[in-house]
């Protein structure tokens, strides 16, 4: 009976979590032919000089992101906590959440109104840091930390709810006896709130780094919206698509796929196995 | 692990995927309203495998926003034919959009639109040929489906970018050679010549940052800007030799006379890095515009029009491209669109009237379109019109002669030359880099976009 | 501006720490509050009012219904079609994962049976691959077995969710009493019956969270539609957005025709986009923080 209950489950698990992972792995080690290639395709690709640019654009923006996700969410969680009048409190919350329900290209379509000198709400701002149009805005050397503002404008709200409903759990009594101790709030902040909220960090960075090598929407976008000057190879994942549809090359696609995968694979599987998070199963 | 292991592992693998088919194909049943493309007329009576016909079966047409005035026209001239727009990037520069998207329907195997504008000239390169076993995208024009008197009236050479191996497989919307335009009034108020070589180009450039500083002779913000003055220079950036080799040598002396020229010009203000087509542009230049090499279609697009630079009647003058001095004047090409038919339409004649309407009807490309018809009959009426209405300041031979001046050593590669420039150009430029240093680092580029689509480079 | 008072408990910090966080806290405030607000507020303007006028004041109801109108006369109402698209997706990725994953959670929680603990490795596992990892795989595969372009080649990928079924496990392993069950069947009920009589009318909640889930993620999917369903017809109101970037000529130059996006259409068109996820949003804060708090503990 138990195998009538996850039968549909098992079925969607099979068909889009493990043999899609297989084909590609069985693409990737084959020529368009469908003999066995050995690792031809992963040579190919590595040395595709698209390759390592985007390699370079990717890491470049996980590391702004990850470091101002984790100083900026933590800090915040720990401000909003301190905030003593409810209402306050729940608003700002709804207030930094709320641009969540804004994701993929809307949120990158928003960002491109905003970073438009012309028309955007921080017009005079970009002017007075120099950029006068679009075009300067959206310059190679900028996107990395845009990239990071918009992922970060959209994903930061979660998880600073998901910290301050962790901060909650930190019993007042603790927090009192610190107090009494003489412990500022700096020092009750960095003794005993962060310790405990190293756990929710590391599953944050586990997660956004995973989430982030995957890179696409907003540089697809920004290719077409900035004539190309932002090219359409920028990223890992733009540049397998350009493999599978602009060169028709399927088995070179699946080469960069599976590295992407075999990156998010490692994460994920790291974090449940030795992450201590699903310790009871 | 040893070679046995990983070579047994495909084998295995295509057991489950088989295992897959079977699930997906049962699901398919149930989604799938027939694929097209089987059970067809395997020959076909114009060249090329079709589909069977249905003359009333509404045709999806793909333009980008600025050719929507074409659909209207061939609408209003033909209210039976049941026409669907679809509009998209026209594929410009180098987003590729065209070939990608027609690459995914080959792949599901229907859902082709039936005629397909595209803003650039190297997609019959790819739409010619079979791709994944899949019949190539582009119709055949010369075996029937478009009368051969049609084709015989386009401008002579101006098919040749939607030619492969003697057949043609697109029609030309317009010629799009570089001519010089400028501004009469201002010319003659500051008491200048219209310079006859780049040479006296680049003097009058000098000459107006010193006396009239704020006025411009030319940009190089947007990615043609390698087709307006290098493709005009004999720079062998994109010498397509075959249909899979190239030779490309950015360090001649050609390439590097138009690099040094517009490093000048760059420094000293009167070549900004701004697109034409921004708000920006508008905002500054809109009146400060002396000279301005550029594209045939500048004229409705950016000066005749109240949105862009709205130059006003009787300033605006057209000479043609200047030559480099003790050489005869050649010129380049910015893109002049072509309209493709699906091979795969099941309403190959509705297709061909529309093509043919947009590309010839006077409807169209002499009443609306903002550029010069490459249609010969349409070119010739589209000049008169254009010079009846007291707009120019100047006749419009040169635009005539230009066309007949394009250098022929500039081919239509498979790759996007104005992707490559857009990409390592133009934020090298606007860093402040000079374009004669960045030469290498373009043929660099170029030769390696040119081995990943396949070329063979030299 | 909601303004803070930190710390109402008096002589923990100085006066400028309190500053300090208020400080943060505004400036933080403002970032995330702008962009939306001035989205809102553009699409009550006309074109020329949004590059002239000051930002921030709101425009006029004339000038939305035109907006509107200009948005939806785009190809003849094709964002009306998108918009559809997308409710189709999501709504038919949403019933599949809640009967594949409601009963799988349940048999996962509760019953024992042979790979098990097979099953929930690899739902933990997957669930923690971003979504975007399989998408060209999947395409791949389905392209191989000739699906791409149905709207089943996106359905059933997003009816694919781990998360849900990893949620699904979590409530019936902590909320129900295995007692409960085995009295039930102590009663004569069949396995199918203790889950259809007991355990089912129990569960009302985490339906509702699983198809919350279930609806924003597929709702905001913007690469696998890309690629699965390159027909302008079969775009969901995502991938139609970048149909309608790619004629505003404030982005795309070179398109300034009579079929041409202005930008406030463009930030109706944003805003229309996101809008069942943002209502879905403002009345499910409470939920969406169970949700992610689940995915990273067990209790």
């Amino acid at each position: 009976m138990s195998y009538a209950f996850i039968a549909l489950y098992a079925v969607l698990t099979v068909a889009f979590g493990i043999l899609p992972a297989l084909y590609a792995l069985y693409l990737a080690f084959t020529d368009a032919e469908g003999g066995f290639a050995g690792v031809g395709n992963f040579t190919k690709v590595v040395g595709d000089f698209r390759f390592m640019p985007a390699v370079g654009h990717v890491a470049l923006y996980l590391a702004i992101w990850l470091v101002a996700l984790v100083v900026l969410v933590t800090l915040l969680a720990i401000v909003v906590h301190a905030v003593a009048v409810r209402w306050v409190s729940s608003t700002l919350r709804l207030i930094f959440y709320l641009p969540g329900a804004l994701a993929g290209a809307s949120s990158v379509l928003l960002w491109l109104f905003v970073l438009d000198p012309a028309a955007g709400p921080i017009g005079g701002l970009l002017h007075l840091l120099g950029f006068d149009s679009f075009v300067e805005v959206i310059v190679p050397a900028n996107l990395p930390p845009i990239f990071a503002v918009i992922a970060f404008w959209t994903g930061a709200g979660g998880w600073i709810v998901i910290m301050y409903g962790a901060l909650n759990n930190i019993s007042a009594d603790v927090i009192e006896a610190a107090r009494m101790d003489g412990a500022g709030r700096i020092q009750i902040a960095w003794r005993i709130q962060l310790p405990l909220l190293r756990k929710w960090i590391s599953y944050m960075g586990i997660m956004s780094l995973a989430a982030g090598t995957q890179l696409f929407v907003e540089p697809q976008l920004l290719s077409q919206a900035s004539n190309a000057i932002v090219p359409n190879d920028y990223s890992l994942n733009q540049l397998a698509y350009q493999y599978a549809f602009q060169q028709n090359d399927f088995n070179g696609a699946a080469a960069i796929s599976l590295l992407l995968l075999a990156i998010a694979l490692a994460l994920s599987a790291v974090f449940v196995l030795r992450g201590g998070l699903f310790e009871k199963d | 692990m040893g070679e046995t292991a990983i070579s047994r592992r495909p084998r295995r693998l295509s057991g489950a995927v088989r295992g897959a088919g079977i699930l997906a194909v049962a699901l398919t049943m149930a989604a799938c309203n027939g694929g097209g493309g089987t059970g067809d007329n395997p020959s076909g009576s114009y060249g090329f495998p079709q589909v069977a016909q249905d003359d009333k079966a509404e045709i999806t047409v793909w333009v980008d926003a600025d050719r929507a005035g074409a659909v209207e026209a061939f609408k209003k001239a033909n209210p039976a034919v049941p026409v669907k727009v679809v509009s998209y990037d026209g594929s410009a520069n180098g987003s590729n959009s065209f070939r990608t998207k027609m690459q995914l329907f080959d792949r599901a195997g229907s859902g082709w639109p039936d005629v397909v504008f595209s803003t650039q000239n190297n997609d019959a390169a790819w739409a010619s040929q079979k791709t994944g076993g899949k019949q190539a995208f582009a119709a055949v024009l010369g075996g029937g489906l478009v009368p051969k008197a049609t084709l015989d009236g386009f401008t002579p050479g101006s098919l040749n970018p939607c030619t492969v191996e003697g057949k043609v497989y697109c029609l030309r919307n317009d010629l799009a050679q570089a001519v010089l335009w400028y501004n009469k009034t201002l010319l003659d108020r500051f008491g200048y010549a219209v310079p006859a070589t780049w040479q006296d180009y680049q003097a009058l450039g000098e000459k107006v940052a010193r006396e009239h500083p704020g006025y411009i002779v030319g940009t190089v913000g947007d990615a043609w800007t390698p087709e307006v003055y290098f493709w005009a220079s004999k720079c062998q950036a994109n010498g397509i030799t075959g249909p899979k080799s190239v030779t490309v040598s950015t360090g001649s002396t050609e390439c590097k006379r138009a690099a040094t020229m517009l490093d000048t010009l760059i420094k000293n203000g009167t070549t900004p890095n701004i697109s034409v087509f921004t708000p920006e542009f508008v905002k500054k230049y809109a009146g400060k515009v002396l000279l301005m090499p550029g594209p045939a279609w500048y004229a409705g697009a950016i000066f005749n029009n109240p949105q862009s630079l709205n130059v006003p009647k009787g300033q605006l003058g057209v000479a043609a491209p200047p030559a480099w001095q003790g050489e005869t004047a050649v010129t380049g090409n910015v893109g002049g669109g072509t309209w493709f038919i699906s091979s795969h339409s099941k309403n190959l004649k509705a297709a061909a009237t529309f093509a043919e309407f947009v590309t010839t009807a006077d409807d169209y490309q002499v009443n609306v379109a903002p550029g010069y018809p490459a249609f010969a009959a349409a070119g010739d009426k589209w000049i008169k019109k254009q010079e009846s209405s007291g707009y120019y300041a100047t006749d419009l031979r040169p635009v005539v002669k230009a066309g007949t001046e394009i250098w022929d050593g500039w081919g239509s590669g498979i790759f996007s030359q104005e992707a490559i420039w857009a990409k390592t150009m133009t934020p090298a430029i606007a860093g402040g880099k000079s374009l004669v240093d960045l030469l290498p680092e373009w043929e660099t580029a170029i030769k390696n976009q040119a081995q990943v689509n396949g070329y063979t480079v030299k | 501006m909601p303004t803070t008072r930190a710390g109402r408990p008096a002589g923990v910090t100085g006066r400028s720490g309190r500053a300090i966080g208020t400080a943060v806290v505004a400036i933080f405030v403002l970032f995330f509050l702008i962009p939306m607000a001035w989205l809102l507020l553009a699409t009550t303007k006309s074109a020329r009012g949004l590059t002239v006028g000051s930002p921030f004041t709101p425009g006029t109801l004339g000038d939305l219904g035109r907006n509107w109108e200009q948005l939806f006369a785009f190809q003849d109402g094709a964002v009306t079609l998108w918009v559809g698209n997308s409710a189709l997706y999501a709504a038919g990725a949403l019933v599949i994962t809640v009967i594949a994953s409601i009963p799988a959670g349940y048999a996962m929680a509760l019953t024992r049976f042979r790979f098990r603990r097979l099953l929930l490795v690899i739902t933990l596992i997957v669930m923690l691959i971003p979504n975007t990892a399989l998408v060209l795989p999947i395409f791949l595969e389905l392209n191989s077995v000739g699906l791409i372009g149905s709207p089943l080649s996106v359905i059933l990928p997003m009816s694919f969710f781990p998360f849900g079924v990893y949620l699904t496990y979590i409530y019936f392993s902590t909320s129900i009493p295995r007692d409960l069950l085995s009295a039930a069947r102590i009663d004569g009920c069949t396995e199918l019956q203790v889950f259809t009589r007991v355990a089912l009318p129990l569960a009302a909640p985490i339906v509702a969270l699983v198809a919350f889930f279930s609806f924003v993620q597929s709702w905001n999917n913007f690469f696998l539609p890309f690629v699965m369903l390159p027909s302008s017809d079969g775009y969901p109101i995502q991938v139609g957005l970048t149909s309608l970037l790619a004629s505003t000529p404030a982005f795309n130059p070179s398109s300034a025709g009579s079929e041409s996006v202005q930008l406030p259409t463009l930030a109706l068109a944003t805003v229309i986009s996101v809008l069942p996820v943002l209502i879905v949003f403002l009345f499910s804060q409470r939920f969406l923080v169970a949700g992610m708090t689940a995915g990273g503990t067990k209790e």
